[in-house]
């Protein structure tokens, strides 16, 4: 199968997006292969959670008990009332209501100062590091894509949300499938019928030309009579959060990306990774406000889809990763926002997790890196964890010759 | 050599044009390839179709009233209709334009100098913007760069705004310098953070577009970054950065990633060396007129307004003439790219990217809207046959049809609405061969 070139993965990675190669599902394959082929019971699934600009995890999970952190950053420091503690130093962000439900379940793990030796300060290279898994090796390869290379052949192994298919998911042998948000109009007999032969293949179509072809395939392979998954209800999550900042982002792209997860975790679709994302975490200016709103949405979304999760039978299967390409400068810039950074918190969470807790070190605010954070746990052991302890890979096989893990999953 | 020929002509049409007007491929292909190149690369002093275009009327509206007044809602109004104003006016200049390269190249480093208007919310420094793009598209790069630096929109976009000497923020530093000029990995952190303190003082009033300068906000330290050191302000800065060699290479690159090849990289200096001194005119004609121009593996994807500008250029049909015109900015939208809104700093992603179902679904909608109001009449003096076929194939610019695709055209030769809807959904023409 055709892969891509490391120029082209540091680039797609910049857009946001790679789309080489990829199978475009639709959701009546996936819904088929469920009645089909339904995902065994007890069958792990990871739901990987990319924040896209480079979250401020300082203002995320808030060191509010140390003097420098209020210091460093007069005007977009957290204050007392718009903050929950975790307890008597870490506290999370008051829009996180959500989280500290899923913390107090302990279902929520948070990992401390996540980062890569090193760390570059691109939002473009740090974000192909992050997703390629390598931090030193030129790679055109992501961590998925290289877990997909040692599976069965199956589209439906990996599927990213959206139009387009996350670096991540492309290996070197195999590629994850995107899967394009919202409902799909097939369009009247006479036109789908000349557009059906228009997406046959030709032989002298170059890859880009079979990959418009197929495209039209694709779509038209929807059918007419289908019931679309999508237009079903989602499950009813069991444990909607009530608290005060519960509500931000019900309608958000996150929120709608994880609800079309949740529909089809629900019917079985034999889908072991998911793909999803959020953008806007690039606080230059007026970060307060803004951030305080995306992480609101993080919460309730990914919260929402956990109890969505305990309304089927994939409760204790299910294991989410949030995370992003950097942390952000420990003090504030002259326009109320922090620039790039280094370290920053993951946050690990299911049923499954060892949760109400924390792993690696909190970054010392005193002994800074050139004014960033010093990396205390790298997210190697993170991956590595998600592979072994939820997708039961040796991690040997996706990233060579690493050999330590965090304790995150009971199972471990 | 006559398909050759044909090939290297779609492609100069297509990348260093906005797609032909009818009649124009024929004719290119009959002159050749030579004089394509200099019909293609040779801007006229006035173009006629744009000078039918008039300028949008776009005022300073003033800050954001509060919210929830009558105030509000009448600004917002007015704000909104300024933008769908702006956005119809450069669609219609890349569809009327009768010689496509300056707008093509203003089209380019909009994507290039990647501005959102969803942050700077405010027509007027984005038209502003896209006047000195467009007035520096051909001209030199280090003059273009030296005025980008302390351009309105860009300064609010990258909170350049506002940017004071006791704590400098970096994010314009580090575009300027990552995706701006130099390419990442071309600098320090270090230099970061000494530019950025180069880039303080600025300020901008959104809304009118202006920018001032406030002396006592800036530093006025002396700097050292990239081997040099002194007092900078923006446009000094911009002027030594553009200056170095890695700008000459990173400029060349990006152009011929987003003309020629988004899979091999730039090797040949002569390319490169045609930039020697910051003039894009030779660089474009550099890059027009090499042999990877008819190098068979060098597709590229139309993105979602070139593929447009390109079909009403053929069908002339003028976008804000469309009815309910706004309507063309939300399929733009559903297809992922509406010109003054890109989604990140780095700009538009490219090639696969514009092709999957979501994006097919949208063009399909799209096409028949656009085609409601087109008129097919010049269809009626070729016979019913395979000729119609070739003539489509000339008016949209396409080098040559698969047989794939001419077995779909023979099922709609008595139709050309039916024709013209095939061919601008075909492999052939969402893809530039």
């Amino acid at each position: 199968m055709d892969t891509i070139s490391r120029r082209k993965f540091l680039t797609l990675v910049g857009a946001g997006a790679a789309g080489a190669a990829a199978t475009r599902l639709s959701i009546a394959d996936i819904a088929m292969a469920g009645q089909l082929r339904p995902l065994p019971p007890g069958t792990p699934i990871l739901v990987i959670v990319t924040l896209y600009g480079g979250n401020d995890g300082l203002n995320t999970v808030i060191p509010y008990a140390d003097s420098i952190y209020k210091q460093s950053r007069p005007g977009i420091y957290v204050d007392d009332a718009h903050l929950i503690p975790l307890d008597a130093e870490l506290a999370l962000n008051g829009t996180m209501s959500g989280f500290k439900t899923l913390w107090d379940n302990q279902n929520l793990a948070i990992v401390r100062g996540v980062g890569y030796p090193n760390p570059v300060l691109s939002h473009f290279s740090s974000m192909a590091i992050w997703q390629s898994g390598l931090p030193t090796a030129l790679t055109n390869t992501g961590w998925i894509g290289r877990w997909l290379d040692g599976q069965k052949q199956d589209p439906m192994n990996a599927i990213g949300l959206g139009s387009v298919l996350p670096p991540l998911l492309v290996g070197a042998k195999k590629v994850g499938s995107v899967l394009p948000l919202g409902g799909l109009v097939v369009p009247d007999h006479t036109t789908a019928f000349d557009l059906h032969r228009l997406g046959l293949p030709d032989s002298t179509d170059g890859p880009l030309q079979a990959a418009a072809a197929s495209a039209i395939t694709d779509f038209l392979n929807l059918g007419k009579n289908l019931t679309p998954i999508l237009k079903l209800p989602a499950p009813v999550p069991d444990n909607l959060p009530t608290q005060a900042g519960g509500s931000f982002g019900s309608d958000s792209s996150l929120s709608q990306q994880l609800d079309v997860v949740a529909k089809l975790i629900a019917a079985n679709a034999p889908t072991k990774v998911w793909a999803v994302s959020l953008g806007g975490f690039d606080t230059h200016a007026d970060e307060v406000q803004g951030q305080s709103t995306l992480l609101g949405t993080v919460s309730q979304a990914v919260t929402k889809f956990i109890g969505q999760m305990h309304a089927t039978s994939r409760q204790n299967d299910v294991v989410v990763l949030v995370y992003s390409e950097f942390g952000r400068r420990v003090k504030a810039n002259g326009t109320m926002g922090t620039d790039h950074g280094t370290a920053g918190p993951v946050f690990v969470i299911g049923n499954g997790v060892d949760g109400g807790k924390f792993y690696g070190d909190e970054p010392s605010l005193v002994k800074l890196n050139d004014g960033n954070l010093t990396v205390t746990t790298d997210f190697r052991d993170i991956y590595a964890s998600m592979l072994e302890d939820v997708l039961r890979t040796p991690a040997a096989q996706v990233i060579p010759d690493w050999n330590s893990k965090l304790p995150l999953l009971l199972s471990a | 050599m006559q398909n050759n020929d044909r090939l290297e002509i779609s492609r100069l049409i297509h990348r260093f044009g906005l797609g032909p007007k009818p009649g124009e491929y024929s004719a290119l292909v009959a002159g050749g390839i030579n004089q394509a190149r200099t019909n293609v690369l040779t801007v006229p002093i006035v173009d006629q179709g744009i000078a039918k275009i008039p300028d949008p009327i776009l005022t300073d509206l003033g800050p954001f009233p509060p919210q929830k007044t009558s105030a509000a809602a009448t600004f917002e109004a007015a704000r909104n209709q300024q933008i769908l104003l702006l956005q119809l006016w450069w669609l219609d200049r890349m569809v009327a334009a009768t010689h496509g390269l300056t707008e093509r190249l203003t089209w380019f480093w909009h994507g290039h100098w990647a501005t959102a208007i969803g942050k700077v919310e405010y027509a007027l420094p984005m038209f502003n913007q896209n006047q000195l793009l467009r007035s520096t598209s051909l001209s030199n790069f280090k003059n273009q760069a030296h005025k980008m630096i302390v351009d309105s929109a860009l300064l609010f976009w990258l909170d350049g705004n506002s940017n004071i000497a006791t704590s400098p923020n970096e994010n314009l530093a580090r575009e300027f310098m990552e995706l701006f000029t130099l390419g990442v990995g071309a600098y320090s952190e270090l230099d970061v953070q000494t530019v950025a303190k180069a880039l303080t003082g600025y300020n901008t009033v959104r809304s009118a577009g202006t920018v001032s300068f406030n002396p006592k906000k800036h530093d006025n330290s002396i700097l050292s970054f990239l081997g040099t050191a002194g007092v900078f302000d923006a446009p000094a800065v911009s002027d030594y950065i553009t200056s170095l060699t890695n700008d000459q290479d990173f400029i060349a690159q990006r152009m011929w990633f987003r003309f020629i090849s988004t899979s091999d990289p730039l090797l040949d200096k002569t390319i490169i060396n045609s930039f020697a001194n910051r003039e894009i005119l030779p660089l474009v004609q550099a890059l027009a007129t090499n042999s990877a121009m008819s190098n068979p593996l060098y597709s590229q994807a139309k993105s979602p307004v070139e593929w447009f500008v390109s079909v009403c250029r053929a069908v002339n049909v003028l976008p804000s003439s469309l009815p309910r015109n706004s309507v063309v900015i939300r399929y733009l939208a559903t297809m992922g790219q509406v010109p003054f809104d890109p989604p990140n700093v780095g700009g538009w992603p490219f090639d696969e990217a514009w092709l999957n179902i979501s994006s097919m679904q949208a063009r399909l909608a799209f096409s028949k809207y656009i085609l409601n109001g087109a008129d097919f009449s010049s269809f009626n003096a070729i016979p019913s046959t395979d000729a119609r076929i070739d003539y489509l194939a000339d008016l949209l610019g396409v080098a040559e049809w698969s047989t794939r695709t001419k077995v779909v055209l023979r099922t709609a030769l008595n139709n050309p609405r039916e024709l013209v809807l095939i061919g601008i959904n075909a492999p052939e023409y969402v893809v530039n061969a």
